[in-house]
């Protein structure tokens, strides 16, 4: 009788986990969802929005796509951190749930450039900016309303499924976009089109807080309350006290930030190098990514729950080392298989096809190449060469030297290397999974209840929202230094001595460049974090 | 281990010292060769947001590691 009431008992607690898990689970991956598609969409959003022919709103762009992301993240973690420890978990994420929400249906119906001037980009930063500051309070509220739920030696497993949410977000956003651009066409939604996802989240965000409004408060935080033991003001608890300062630099310097760099690079960094280096066609890159997504998803569960058993520390450190050590050989993987030099052309099926046409003021010619490979890649080149009607203006354009061609690559690959690239992708998934999956739970359980929420937000966003969020940024700035005479990689000289490569000669671009970033942020994180870092587990108080 | 902490706790703390100046002349150094809009954002992101952070932790972290601080967590 005794055995079948603990069992019970059991169910019971199981079953009230997963309906914690599964409302607080849905509400995060909106919340995520919310943030990519303006990054995703960041190109279309630029063109709606950010005229480059007006500096001012040029500059708002760049601004709007990175201080939201890096910047204000941080912000937002202290803002809402410090809420979440006063008033409570439940209410505070409630709130960063609403503000993003609200933030991304408003900026689906902003009127563009062309319909409200400069007001236009100036209301898109003002709620980039509050979906920044949401984003910031939403995850460590998650994570740690998840954990106080969560029974003793199993905090691993249950907040791995908040960790899955930032990679489903992800996965949602591409898979909408995809969605909606191939059922409208391209040109439909780049006009309009791309506001759908925007405006779809109010309908995603309406739910999740109906679901939240009816959760209750965190037990641990709710106990602290009661026994008057929440802090007074946890910013000043978390940042000046000498024993919490050192626990949120060491979460940040021997976890979070090489975290953060692995996570960026193997799912944001290898998409732009599909896109931007490899010239993959838009749609089938996004595929290759996404595909990638989905497969390794699962294992941020699995590493969540084997850290319960054998500690956070060796997962997370395993897998940064294994990041540094691969990115090489794997990235040059990815660029030998698609460079369409290692490949044989049929030059009898190459086409090109040149339209003359005027629009407007000027003479638009368009040359478009098609080429087909022994191996079954085709590849497209469009140059579009835009030349003013007008004699002086096309020579003032000639002397100053801008009368070049727009080049457009699209390599579509063929079956066989395309899944070879999704699995490439997945291997850096897996990494991913490796140091973000036992990641939520290793914060936790470093910092008391008092303090929690401010104490591991900080960390965290500064790991991914600055150390992480830098690594398009960085990256595409060191491919970029390749190009200067007198470049050296060591990164790029060691594969070019193993696979025999002549090196990148002067003047060209190193693909190999942008890793020597995640690389050397990865690497003194996992140094210190193997130095400094316990692999205790279940070490968490109430008090 | 306690005294290997404590060594590498010098090696951070001249990191983050050593950082400041590395960023900055570097910065100078390209804006002075071509000084686009483009080079002061870029540089300007790095000099006001990732430069402090990385100083300040490093430097801060440092210190702590080798006051023995972390000689506890092991």
């Amino acid at each position: 009788m005794a055995q079948n009431v603990t069992n019970v008992s059991k169910t019971e607690e199981v079953s009230s986990t997963r309906r914690v898990i599964a409302a607080s689970s849905v509400g995060t991956l909106i919340e995520w969802y919310d943030f990519y598609i303006f990054g995703t969409l960041a190109k279309i959003i630029s063109e709606q929005f950010f005229p480059k022919d007006n500096p001012t709103a040029a500059l708002l762009a760049t601004l709007a796509t990175f201080a939201a992301g890096f910047v204000i993240r941080p912000f937002g973690a202290l803002f809402f951190g410090r809420l979440g420890d006063l008033i409570g978990r439940k209410y505070t994420f409630l709130v960063t749930l609403v503000i993003m929400g609200g933030s991304t249906f408003a900026i689906g119906l902003v009127p563009g450039y062309k319909t409200i001037g400069f007001f236009a980009p100036a209301i898109v930063f003002i709620l980039r900016l509050l979906q920044g500051l949401a984003l910031g309070g939403e995850y460590g509220g998650a994570a740690t309303y998840v954990a106080e739920h969560s029974p003793a030696g199993q905090r691993g497993f249950w907040t791995s499924f908040i960790q899955t949410t930032a990679t489903l977000g992800l996965f949602l956003a591409l898979g909408v976009i995809l969605i909606v651009r191939q059922a409208l066409g391209v040109e439909t939604f780049s006009d309009w089109g791309w506001r759908i996802p925007f405006i779809l989240s109010s309908l995603l965000v309406g739910v999740s807080v109906f679901i939240r409004m009816k959760m209750s408060e965190s037990p641990m935080f709710v106990k602290m309350k009661k026994e008057g033991k929440t802090s007074k003001n946890p910013l000043a608890e978390s940042f000046k006290e000498k024993d919490n300062l050192k626990m949120v630099l060491i979460a940040l310097l021997g976890a979070t930030a090489g975290q953060g760099v692995v996570w960026y690079t193997g799912q944001f960094y290898a998409l732009s190098f599909l896109q931007n280096t490899c010239n993959v066609e838009f749609v089938q890159s996004n595929m290759i990514i996404s595909i990638a997504l989905l497969i390794g998803t699962p294992f941020f569960v699995v590493f969540g729950a084997l850290s319960d058993k054998i500690g956070r520390k060796y997962i997370m450190m395993a897998g940064m080392l294994i990041a540094v050590l691969s990115y090489g050989p794997l990235y040059n993987s990815m660029y030998d298989n698609a460079n369409l030099k290692n490949k044989v052309e049929l030059v009898e099926k190459t086409t090109v096809e040149t339209k003359e046409a005027v629009k407007g003021t000027d003479n638009v010619t368009t040359t478009v190449t098609k080429k087909t490979f022994t191996d079954g890649t085709t590849y497209k080149e469009t140059k579009k060469l835009t030349v003013p009607l007008d004699e002086v203006k096309k020579a003032e354009l000639a002397a100053a030297g801008k009368l070049k061609p727009e080049t457009k690559k699209e390599t579509i690959l063929p079956e066989n290397i395309k899944n070879k690239m999704i699995g490439i992708v997945l291997i850096q998934v897996i990494f991913v999974t490796m140091v973000y999956g036992p990641i939520a739970a290793f914060l936790v359980e470093i910092f008391p209840t008092r303090i929690r929420y401010t104490s591991m937000s900080l960390p965290y966003h500064i790991g991914n929202g600055v150390f992480g969020g830098l690594v398009p940024l960085i990256a595409t700035r060191l491919v970029e230094a390749s190009k200067e005479p007198g470049y050296s990689n060591p990164l790029t000289n060691m594969i070019n001595s193993v696979t025999g490569h002549i090196g990148t000669p002067a003047g060209q671009v190193d693909p190999l460049a942008g890793l020597m970033y995640p690389i050397l942020i990865a690497s003194v994180s996992f140094v210190i974090g193997m130095l400094y870092i316990s692999n205790k587990t279940n070490n968490m108080d109430v008090g | 281990m306690s005294a290997i902490k404590k060594l590498f706790g010098i090696v951070w703390s001249l990191m983050g010292i050593g950082i400041i100046p590395l960023v900055i002349m570097q910065a100078m150094k390209e804006i002075a060769a071509k000084p686009s809009e483009e080079n002061w954002i870029f540089w300007s992101i790095v000099i006001v947001v990732l430069m402090p952070i990385i100083a300040f932790s490093l430097i801060t972290f440092g210190v702590f590691a080798l006051k023995g601080e972390y000689d506890v967590l092991e």
